[in-house]
């Protein structure tokens, strides 16, 4: 059950870096670049979430909350100080990753769908907080970022390219990050809470430390997400920034993708958004309603056939063309 | 000898009822002490209030000479004290080497060193065959087994075990008899609270008798079978040791 592959893993990930380099180049409609652009931003913010969701199982509805602390934190130091957004996604992080510590704090006394609702709240809090901001935030209306032209120390650029590579260090970021946990005693520790908390703390397992810092780490990567988008679309205002629609996609991805899995909020938002932007393409304009119905099928049918999400499907497939090894059900920890 | 463990006085209330009233007593470093007595006498109230999942309402708990009220679960587990479950709490999706990899990481953090004191565990328990089957997919034997190897990966110095035998034919009882005979010897300090008379006759150097949440007899395994009052409160009138096979109940 071991996979003790080292090199034709390496040579996976390696002609996947190279697809993934190289993709851009190959296409040059901007409408392709912008959907490749989301794809890899909601791949990061899955991945954000899956290290506090996926693997310690805390169901966070509110991941909006530092997504938007993000893009506000980077856009206000833009706007008010002159601050380079490529300081601001730090500070943005930095801003997500303090926050994260009260409502964690807030939040962790509770369990399951509560803590869930929880964070649906606190993200909603803060959006109803930067709505009344007008001084200093811009309230409703936002604001549009200052377009300087292509100027890479400002984090703006002329090219589409530039974004697409920017964010795809942001996953590889992500995907190193969660690599690193996975395969060391807090990975370990990460599942075990999510699986039985008091017998984790049976063991020595701090539950609420180990929930708070992970929580801080998600949050962290999940504000560089929100700097990123703002610098992207060139405009901010509350009920995008801490839209509830980042909270779901960032959850949804990862299930349907396969919860405490590497690479499982990657392949989820492959299927999910890329089927969204063709189908709303294809289907958009004459058929108004269709494209979301057809969204919605295929999240039925993978929480239906496949709990566990999606990369179990692929891992079974390789499985059984490449060699005759024993199919793994799901994500299971061994040592 | 020196005391691993000293409960003073130790009460506790759920509303109108008193799970644990005013119990006292002590266990000798390297000891094995037996807590018996009916349903809902206070057993597993008392194995809760000495591992930090429930806050007693008076009393005092010492362990190797550092106070544990007020102490949470994980901070008493990593001062030495380590307990099973009455029901088995396995980590389901994990293997079974993964489960006690995961007890082996609070003195070891790095992966190797875990897994090295991961498998001295699970080989300990005699678990070394279904190293890498799920935790869920295991009987309930097993799974008890897993459980004292995921405790003993924590390095305890004194071990809590919860009616480990509960459900377990003859046969099994004997082999889980003499696991706990064998830690005792490598110097493990034991609480066990249990239904099983054969066995704690056999692995018990002192008993404590609780019934409704008061202590009512302590002493040899001798001498508190043959007390009036637990064998009126607990092992029932016809009670002989060594005469009925094995259990008074089972």
């Amino acid at each position: 059950m071991k996979a003790k592959r080292p090199s034709p893993r390496w040579l996976w990930l390696g002609a996947l870096a190279a697809i993934a380099v190289v993709l851009p180049l190959l296409v040059s409609s901007a409408f392709t670049i912008d959907i490749f652009i989301r794809v890899l931003l909601f791949s990061f913010i899955g991945i954000a979430w899956n290290l506090m969701g996926g693997y310690a199982k805390q169901l966070s509805l509110g991941h909006a909350a530092y997504f938007g602390l993000g893009a506000y934190t980077s856009t206000i130091l833009l706007i008010r100080f002159g601050v380079s957004p490529w300081t601001g996604i730090l500070a943005g992080g930095v801003v997500a990753a303090l926050a994260s510590l009260p409502i964690g704090a807030l939040c962790f006394r509770l369990r399951g769908p509560y803590f869930a609702i929880a964070t649906i709240a606190t993200a909603h809090v803060l959006m109803l907080l930067f709505l009344k901001f007008r001084d200093f935030a811009w309230g409703a209306e936002g604001t549009t970022i200052p377009n300087l032209g292509n100027a890479p120390l400002m984090m703006q650029f002329d090219s589409k390219l530039a974004y697409y590579y920017i964010v795809l260090v942001l996953l590889a970021i992500g995907l190193a990050i969660t690599y690193r946990i996975e395969r060391s005693w807090m990975g370990y520790y990460l599942v075990a809470v999510g699986e039985d908390e008091d017998a984790a703390e049976a063991i020595g397992v701090n539950a609420l430390r180990i929930k708070r810092n992970i929580y801080m780490i998600s949050a962290f990567l999940t504000a560089l997400a929100g700097t990123f988008y703002v610098q992207y679309i060139y405009f901010i205002d509350p009920n995008t920034a801490f839209s509830f629609n980042v909270s779901v996609e960032a959850a949804l991805v990862s299930i349907v993708g396969g919860i405490g899995t590497l690479w499982g909020p990657v392949v989820g938002t492959v299927l999910l958004e890329a089927s969204s932007a063709l189908l709303q393409s294809w289907l958009g304009s004459s058929h108004g309603g269709v494209q979301l119905t057809i969204y919605s099928l295929i999240l039925i049918a993978v929480i239906l056939w496949r709990p566990s999400g999606l990369l179990g499907v692929l891992t079974d497939v390789y499985a059984r063309i490449v060699q005759a090894r024993p199919v793994k059900k799901e994500a299971l920890l061994d040592g | 000898m020196a005391e691993a463990l000293v409960v003073r006085n130790l009460s506790r209330r759920f509303g109108g009822l008193r799970a644990v009233q005013d119990l006292s007593f002590a266990v000798g470093d390297g000891e094995t002490l037996a807590l018996i007595g009916p349903n809902g006498a206070g057993k597993t109230t008392s194995f809760n209030l000495i591992t930090g999942y429930h806050r007693p309402n008076a009393g005092s708990i010492t362990a190797f000479g550092r106070e544990l009220v007020g102490l949470r679960p994980h901070a008493i587990c990593a001062h030495g004290l380590a307990r099973t479950f009455q029901v088995a709490r396995p980590f389901g999706n994990m293997t079974v080497l993964a489960n006690v990899m995961t007890g082996a990481f609070l003195r070891d953090r790095t992966i190797n060193g875990a897994r090295k004191k991961a498998r001295e565990a699970i080989d300990f328990v005699g678990l070394s065959a279904k190293e890498h089957v799920a935790a869920r997919d295991l009987t309930t034997i097993d799974q008890r087994r897993l459980e004292m190897a995921r405790a003993l990966a924590t390095e305890p110095r004194l071990l809590l075990l919860d009616e480990v035998m509960a459900g377990l034919n003859p046969a099994e009882i004997d082999q889980a008899v003499a696991l706990i005979g064998k830690l005792s010897k490598r110097g493990l300090t034991i609480v066990i609270v249990e239904h099983v008379m054969r066995a704690i006759m056999a692995v018990a150097r002192h008993i404590v008798v609780l019934d409704h949440g008061q202590k009512i007899a302590e002493g040899k395994p001798d001498e508190v079978v043959a007390n009036e009052e637990v064998i009126r409160a607990y092992l029932g009138t016809g009670y002989v040791h060594g005469a009925v096979s094995g259990a008074a109940r089972c």
